[in-house]
């Protein structure tokens, strides 16, 4: 494969709710890896070449350098074929956005062949392609719709051209772009259950017939626990069998029942039988990674002869065994390679994005990489298996101890110094005589308690408008203005604080980049000021509404004004 | 209508000091010491005579210690103190003449006995508060199974706040607001900020006498419902209360400050080591801007 030069497109940016912004093409020349050409392709009349690159699908007319077709893979959602009985070989292209291309294959001979072969490229590489380009977006759909402030916020200022898309998605897609799946999206997926075949009970069709009921749970199963039957599935539907077809012949096949002999029928499901085989003694050979459950290691050791004795070990050839013995040798071994299946499709989940382009050319058990990490694994395992953290010393980090030299100025708190009256000993002991005195006979007068002059001056005083009570009959605000003028402010508040933090969070203006940041950021909050606040003061006015509800806002526009002004005559002086 | 399952406990602690009280009564002789134990007699009573649950408790507030005035120990004496329990001439309810009479004699014992000295002039405030919130938590564990009890701790304040009493003063508030126990304040002389926050914190109401003669009023107008009536009422608004914090350095009260993060001390202006702590702070000076050297134009 050669690689060519041809001109890239930067991709547009999917963002489903933003009204549609007109892709840009960057002229940037970038060399890419082409997979495949297929020569003699027409397309809308024209007769030209298909080249399948590593990252996008291009097409050029006969004789000309430059590719008028060019669709990353990312942008494409699925593929289609002709029907095979028509004239015409054509492959068609649709696009997420619900655009759709078309190529005719025209080579007299080859046509079909080529069809199939870019067919079979598409389809192993759109998968990979189609998960990156998605979850961008699902997940700023999941944000959007799991919060409602966040959505007004959004409908408010992207939608209506205050602040675009990418601004406001750049603070709060961080977590994205890191290799770890969020929390939200790290569900736990569901094992296969190992009696799955067993739950597709045949029921007698009433006339010798079976009948088998199968779900997509049981087929995707099947897929999952048995990649050689998902690569034949893959292979014949719907070229050859239908899906109806396909499951019949399976469950006929012999491949599925219990006796597995192989006789070497023209079956499309002895390969699987074969390359089971091969697997499970790949398997067997692998050996147990873990030493605490290996059972092989137990056996007796010897060195040599006259060390101990070892007994002859029965022979294992096939020869001698009777019919009943191989039949069970047979399900046994059946029933290893079933379970080893299913554990491993369970283990293997966490490669299936990463892996399906080479999960179809490996079975099971085959090629894993873990026949080279044989001794370390062994060590890791036993020592997890004989150390307990909570019995081993607390590591704890050395601190540093606090260290205070004026504990004392805590005790006083946030009492200021005062003044205090001075009171001489002589008014100290005048005074606790008086009072000494006064008290030694006391005796209640609870007739006399006071007057009722002074009784009622008190109520008075407690009665709403009298001295005590000024300053507490105060309606609160939100008890005179209506809710929905309510709900509006929170959203002006909402939008005005976002703009505003865009925009302080620019100073101090180092770099070029927030200059012009900071200038479109004060554009912004004009065009906000008029296009949000102004029909808002104006609303209020027209209900008759005294209260300024929207001083402090316009307080804030005002001090990012100022500070614009401040920063610009600033730079200004420094021009000049 | 409340459950009769439910008890209400209502602790009055009065500032007797009697250095203000005894200053106070040269200064204003109708309202005096006697006036004052009087209005709170009467908030007694008619807090007994609300429900048949409601409890009481009075303590006197002192400068050396605190004094359980009612309920104390002389009481429940039996026959024996038949002559000093005098029965009520005037067919009061019992329980309110022994009441009457224990906190007129307790408070009688209380100021003979008392000396002065010069060094300790402060009502002892926060030790009070303290044993209100011990005598509820008995009398808490003392119910029989199945009654709830709500509390509430009334101060009636005299003389001015002692700052050495801060540390007290806060962890009883704290504590009152653990347990759900209401603290209201009731004012005579000067405003008190440790009061104001703990009427507050603990969802109090704070009043400052405009007059003192009509004590008993106001008590019996703001003070005698519980928190569930407030609710119903219309009762004079919460004060303004003043949170700012007092620098370490100069003691002023600031609204913007600077912290230690290592012990939490609060500054009014920046220095490099903290004072209490010794640790040293570094701060980013803002970067210089060069000024950009202009070009001499050469003449041609």
């Amino acid at each position: 494969m050669s690689a060519l030069k041809l001109c890239n497109a930067a991709e547009e940016d999917l963002d489903v709710l933003a009204p549609r912004t007109v892709p840009i093409r960057a002229m940037a020349s970038l060399s890419e890896e082409v997979l495949l050409v297929v020569k003699k392709v027409r397309q809308r009349k024209q007769d030209g070449t298909l080249y399948l690159m590593a990252e996008r699908i291009a097409w050029g007319p006969e004789g000309k350098d430059r590719f008028t077709v060019s669709h990353p893979y990312s942008d494409i959602r699925c593929q289609k074929i002709s029907p095979d009985g028509k004239a015409k070989v054509q492959l068609q292209l649709v696009l997420h956005t619900g655009e759709s291309t078309t190529f005719h294959f025209a080579n007299e001979n080859t046509a079909l062949k080529d069809r199939e072969a870019a067919k079979e490229l598409l389809q192993q590489l759109l998968p990979k392609f189609k998960k990156k380009a998605n979850k961008e977006l699902e997940e700023k759909n999941r944000m959007l719709q799991e919060d409602p402030v966040l959505f007004q916020l959004y409908k408010d200022l992207v939608v209506s051209q205050v602040i675009s898309a990418e601004e406001f998605w750049a603070n709060r897609l961080g977590g994205l772009n890191n290799a770890e799946p969020t929390p939200y999206t790290d569900k736990q997926e569901v094992g296969i259950s190992g009696a799955f075949l067993a739950d597709i009970r045949p029921q007698t069709d009433g006339c010798n017939g079976l009948r088998y009921n199968l779900t997509t749970d049981i087929i995707e199963s099947i897929f999952r626990t048995y990649p050689a039957v998902k690569q034949k599935y893959s292979e014949n539907v719907p070229h050859n069998l239908t899906e109806k077809e396909f499951w019949t012949r399976f469950f006929q096949s012999h491949y599925f029942h219990r006796d597995r002999i192989n006789t070497g029928t023209q079956d499309i499901f002895s390969e699987c039988a074969k390359q089971d085989e091969k697997g499970l003694k790949s398997l067997v050979n692998k050996g147990v990674k873990n030493p605490l459950v290996d059972l092989l290691s137990l056996e007796d050791k010897t060195l040599d002869e006259g060390y101990g004795m070892k007994q002859a070990l029965p022979s294992t050839s096939n020869t001698n065994k009777t019919v009943k013995e191989s039949s069970n040798a047979a399900i046994i071994k059946r029933f290893n390679h079933h379970s080893a299946m299913v554990l491993a499709a369970g283990s293997r989940k966490n490669e299936v994005p990463a892996d399906q382009a080479s999960e179809t050319s490996s079975t099971d058990g085959n090629s894993r990489d873990s026949d080279f990490f044989q001794p370390p694994v062994k060590k890791v395992k036993l020592q997890e298996a004989i150390e307990y953290e909570d019995l081993q010393r607390e590591n704890r980090q050395k601190t540093v101890a606090l260290n205070l030299k004026k504990s004392d100025r805590y005790a006083h708190g946030p009492v200021p110094l005062q003044s205090q009256k001075y009171t001489t000993s002589q008014d100290i002991i005048n005074a606790v005589n008086c009072i000494r005195h006064e008290m030694a006979n006391y005796k209640p007068n609870l007739t006399q308690v006071m007057s009722s002059t002074a009784a009622s001056s008190a109520i008075a005083a407690l009665s709403p408008g009298g001295v005590l009570m000024q300053g507490g009959a105060q309606q609160a605000i939100n008890q005179m203005v209506p809710s929905d003028i309510q709900g509006e402010l929170k959203h002006l508040y909402v939008a005005a604080g976002e703009l505003l933090r865009h925009f302080w969070s620019c100073f101090p203006v180092n770099t070029s980049f927030l200059e012009e940041k900071v200038i479109k950021m004060k554009s912004n909050l004009e065009r906000f000021q008029m296009t949000k606040l102004s029909p808002f003061k104006e609303k209020l006015q027209r209900q008759y509404l005294g209260t300024n509800l929207t001083g402090h806002l316009e307080e804030m526009l005002q001090t990012a004004y100022s500070k614009f002004h401040i920063w610009q005559t600033r730079r200004m002086m420094r021009k000049t | 209508m409340a459950s009769e399952d439910e008890v209400n406990l209502l602790v009055i602690v009065v500032d007797v000091n009697p250095i203000w009280w005894g200053q106070q009564a040269q200064r204003e002789p109708q309202f005096t010491l006697s006036k004052c134990l009087d209005a709170v007699m009467v908030m007694g009573n008619s807090h007994l005579a609300l429900t048949r649950t409601n409890k009481l408790a009075v303590i006197a507030s002192h400068c050396q210690d605190s004094h359980f005035l009612y309920p104390n120990k002389s009481l429940g004496g039996g026959d024996g103190a038949a002559d000093d329990v005098s029965s009520s001439r005037d067919g009061k309810y019992e329980l309110l003449a022994v009441a009457n009479s224990a906190i007129a004699e307790e408070i009688r014992n209380v100021l003979s006995k008392a000396e002065v000295r010069g060094n300790s002039t402060d009502t002892l405030l926060a030790g009070s508060l303290a044993k209100a919130l011990c005598y509820i938590h008995r009398v808490s564990k003392e119910l029989e199974v199945g009654q709830e009890i709500k509390s509430r701790i009334l101060v009636i304040k005299a003389a001015e706040d002692c700052a050495l009493q801060y540390m007290n003063f806060m962890n009883v508030i704290f504590a009152a607001q653990k347990q759900n126990i209401l603290i209201d304040a009731c004012v005579l002389d000067s405003d008190s900020g440790l009061l104001q926050q703990a009427c507050d914190i603990t969802g109090g109401l704070y009043l400052k006498m405009p007059q003192k003669i009509a004590l008993a009023q106001y008590l019996l107008w703001v003070f005698l419902p519980d928190s569930e009536q407030r609710s119903q009422l219309v009762l004079p608004p919460p004060a303004h209360v003043d949170y700012r914090a007092a620098c370490f350095c100069h003691r002023n009260l600031i609204e913007i400050g600077y912290v230690c993060s290592v012990c939490l001390s609060i500054f009014c202006n920046f220095s490099p080591i903290c004072t209490t702590c010794e640790t040293a702070f570094k701060i980013q000076l803002p970067q210089m801007v060069k000024p950009k050297k202009k070009k001499l134009k050469m003449p041609a």
